[in-house]
């Protein structure tokens, strides 16, 4: 077969007035040089008469006898399909969700469905918060929660109506459900579009260079096996507190304005972790260990994202996952030697320290 | 395996846009496009240049023959249904906004056309009369079967069986899943459906047992009847694989197989011939062979060209083929003495 080009597709999720609109918007009248297929679920909140914007029906279909990790977005398939097919081609595909909508199925129709895979490629997850409203979401909701941890990129938006130490505590929120997202905080949800949309492995890049101290780090060390166990909240915020200045991610939020670091407010439910193994990877162990993992434990897992140093290979090994689903090819190659290590995130429900404890000993059993 | 080469004559075009559908109606065949035209080709002079016909704004999504001889039946993403004229003159026969129409059909003894939107079907007679059938989710395929008395609408879970003369409630065939393409056997005893994850499902209508048909390493994008419907022939493997349906029906036996170009190249289109009991295959690399089920014996048509076969329609002689992929490259092969 010869190489399709892969047309990149952003999912936008949030919350019922969060600004996603606003956002859409932008990108369909902003002279930023590309041209977008938009996908909407509500044609009448789009003030724009465009060829290229399409509603959606959010029709979610269970694959393969029901499992809930197959489900995927049937409306989506044949939307995709459709655009495909035209003339008037276009750049770059924006997936608007309704904000009750679980973002697994979508993100799921891009690893599944053949034809849209074959075309596509999930370039990133962009969840827009209100962080006015973003503490009463998470109280009520669980889509709100997986639609952060689901995210590859947040946008704290409406930045504007809420004090400073509101902000601080929203931004916590968001960082113990997702610590490897990029967070950006915005008022009328005004960003370079350049950050969100065809972001590349952008994301990936960042994983691999990120601070695992920054994530669970510690709970690698068995002396501090106990301070997670129980998910309380209390038991986290103090866990961190050593680690509040060790290290300024300031560099992970791109807003413009300077403010200090937060530390994450962990989530009793979504947690994550990060694996690292300085020593290549044999391809074949790897496959199939994460195959196990995401049978198995897939349910649980929301997403996983890895950049791997395979034994014996000179490009990087890019993995993602949803639930059950993933995918990983050779993107190119890694950017200087000193760099070659492999990393691996999950985010997901209970992962608890025996769940994490082996995790990290299967993929250290990986090693080439 | 032995490749022949094949008899005949090959002319080709290349129209630069996605080759969405192909059908015949008579000496006229019909191919639709990406661009939202649809090219006429008169199937007595091959050599010819087609007819454009500017159809749709769009992309278009659907086509098939029309009861009126020669003429045509398309939909597109411009949310138009229109008729499509043997002279070439276009007519809208329903129109919505911001819609598609995704699917078209028609039954010339019935004079029906029907055309689907979202989750409505909709039977439009020739008085003019429109009914609409709505579905618990959207259409993923319309078929009328051979005698033009029922129609089936597959959707999410199962498929829909109206009677086009009767206004009461549809009969569903329940299966979880989403069901695109429905087919029915020749002798309207079975109804077969390709599904969503890469399988077949299909309900012998006498006493709505199923009969699942799996095993495809990918999604079977479409599906055929041979002549007098002895074989299901279907695409998702890298052969096409053949389910029998004669003498005592398909229950329980083993499929077949022909036509292989390479490992892990899949069979994107299948077009059964109406006079012989042979299949043209078109693969994701471009290349088109015709077989016959379970023989060794193939020939090929056209060389890989690195885009999917998208769509093929015999002529009702079963001598002609008109061939399009995912490109807009269009080939006309004449299998003529």
């Amino acid at each position: 077969m010869a190489d399709v080009h892969q047309i990149p597709v952003t999912v936008l999720t949030g919350y019922l007035g969060a600004g996603k609109t606003t956002l859409l918007n932008r990108v369909l009248t902003e002279n930023h040089g590309k041209k977008y297929a938009v996908i909407v679920n509500e044609f009448g909140e789009i003030g724009i008469d465009n060829d290229l914007v399409v509603g959606a029906d959010e029709e979610v279909f269970e694959m393969n006898n029901g499992c809930i990790c197959c489900t995927v977005r049937g409306d989506l398939i044949r939307i995709i399909a459709g655009l495909l097919k035209r003339r008037d081609k276009f750049d770059a595909i924006l997936v608007e969700t309704t904000g009750l909508a679980d973002p697994a199925p979508v993100a799921q129709t891009f690893f599944t469905d053949e034809d849209v895979r074959r075309k596509t490629k999930l370039d990133s997850i962009v969840t827009v918060v209100d962080a006015k409203h973003v503490e009463q979401r998470l109280a009520d909701s669980g889509e709100a929660k997986e639609q952060i941890a689901f995210a590859d990129v947040i946008l704290i938006n409406k930045t504007d109506l809420v004090d400073a130490e509101t902000l601080r505590n929203v931004e916590a929120r968001v960082r113990g459900l997702n610590p490897f997202a990029t967070i950006y905080h915005t008022a009328r949800a005004d960003i370079d579009l350049d950050k969100i949309l065809d972001r590349g492995a952008f994301d990936l890049a960042r994983i691999l260079e990120h601070d695992p101290c920054f994530l669970h780090g510690h709970a690698f060390d068995p002396t501090h096996d106990h301070g997670h166990d129980h998910g309380h909240d209390h038991g986290h915020d103090h866990a961190h507190e050593h680690h509040d200045h060790a290290h300024d991610h300031g560099h992970d939020h791109g807003h413009d304005h300077h403010h200090d670091a937060v530390n994450p407010v962990h989530d009793a439910e979504i947690r994550s972790i990060s694996l690292l193994a300085e020593t290549p990877l044999n391809e074949q162990k790897f496959d199939t260990w994460i195959n196990d993992v995401l049978r198995t434990k897939g349910q649980d897992l929301l997403r996983a994202k890895g950049i791997l140093n395979m034994a014996g290979k000179d490009d990087r090994f890019v993995f993602q996952a949803v639930h059950m689903v993933s995918e990983g090819n050779y993107t190119g190659a890694w950017p200087s030697k000193d760099k070659r290590k492999s990393r691996l995130v999950f985010i997901g429900r209970k992962i608890d320290p025996k769940v994490e404890a082996e995790l990290k000993a299967g993929f250290e059993a990986c090693v080439a | 395996m032995a490749h022949q080469k094949a008899q005949g004559r090959l002319v080709s075009w290349d129209f630069g846009d996605f080759a969405v559908a192909a059908a015949q109606n008579g000496r006229l065949m019909a191919m639709a496009f990406g661009d939202g035209s649809i090219r006429l080709f008169d199937s007595e002079t091959p050599d010819a240049a087609p007819t454009v016909v500017s159809a749709h704004k769009g992309a278009c999504l659907a086509l098939a023959a029309d009861i009126e001889k020669g003429g045509f039946l398309s939909g597109g993403d411009d949310g138009k249904f229109l008729k499509i004229a043997a002279v070439g003159t276009v007519e809208t026969l329903w129109e919505g906004k911001g819609k598609w129409v995704e699917h078209v059909t028609a039954h010339d003894g019935a004079g029906v056309r029907v055309f689907s939107v979202g989750k409505v079907a909709t039977i439009l007679n020739k008085k003019g009369e429109m009914r609409e059938l709505t579905h618990a989710s959207t259409v993923g395929g319309l078929a009328i079967n051979l005698k033009g008395k029922r129609l089936a609408v597959s959707h999410y879970n199962g498929v829909s069986l109206w009677w086009l003369a009767s206004a009461a409630a549809a009969s569903v065939l329940e299966w979880r899943g989403s069901h695109l393409q429905p087919l029915w056997s020749a002798d309207g005893d079975y109804l077969i459906t390709a599904m969503q994850e890469s399988a077949l499902h299909g309900w012998r209508l006498s006493d709505g047992e199923h009969m699942r048909m799996t095993g495809y390493p990918s999604k079977v994008r479409n599906i055929a009847f041979t002549r007098r419907g002895h074989h299901l022939a279907t695409t998702g493997s890298d052969s096409v694989i053949c389910w029998p349906f004669s003498g005592s029906g398909p229950m329980g036996k083993a499929p077949v197989e022909f036509g292989t170009v390479g490992e892990g190249i899949f069979v994107s289109y299948v077009a059964a011939n109406p006079k012989l009991d042979i299949v043209a295959a078109g693969y994701e690399d471009g290349s088109v062979l015709v077989g016959q089920p379970g023989s060794a014996n193939t020939i090929g048509i056209i060389d890989a060209s690195g885009s999917p076969i998208s769509c093929m329609a015999w002529n009702p002689d079963g001598d002609r083929l008109l061939i399009g992929n995912e490109a807009g490259a269009v080939h006309f092969a004449d299998f003529r003495g």
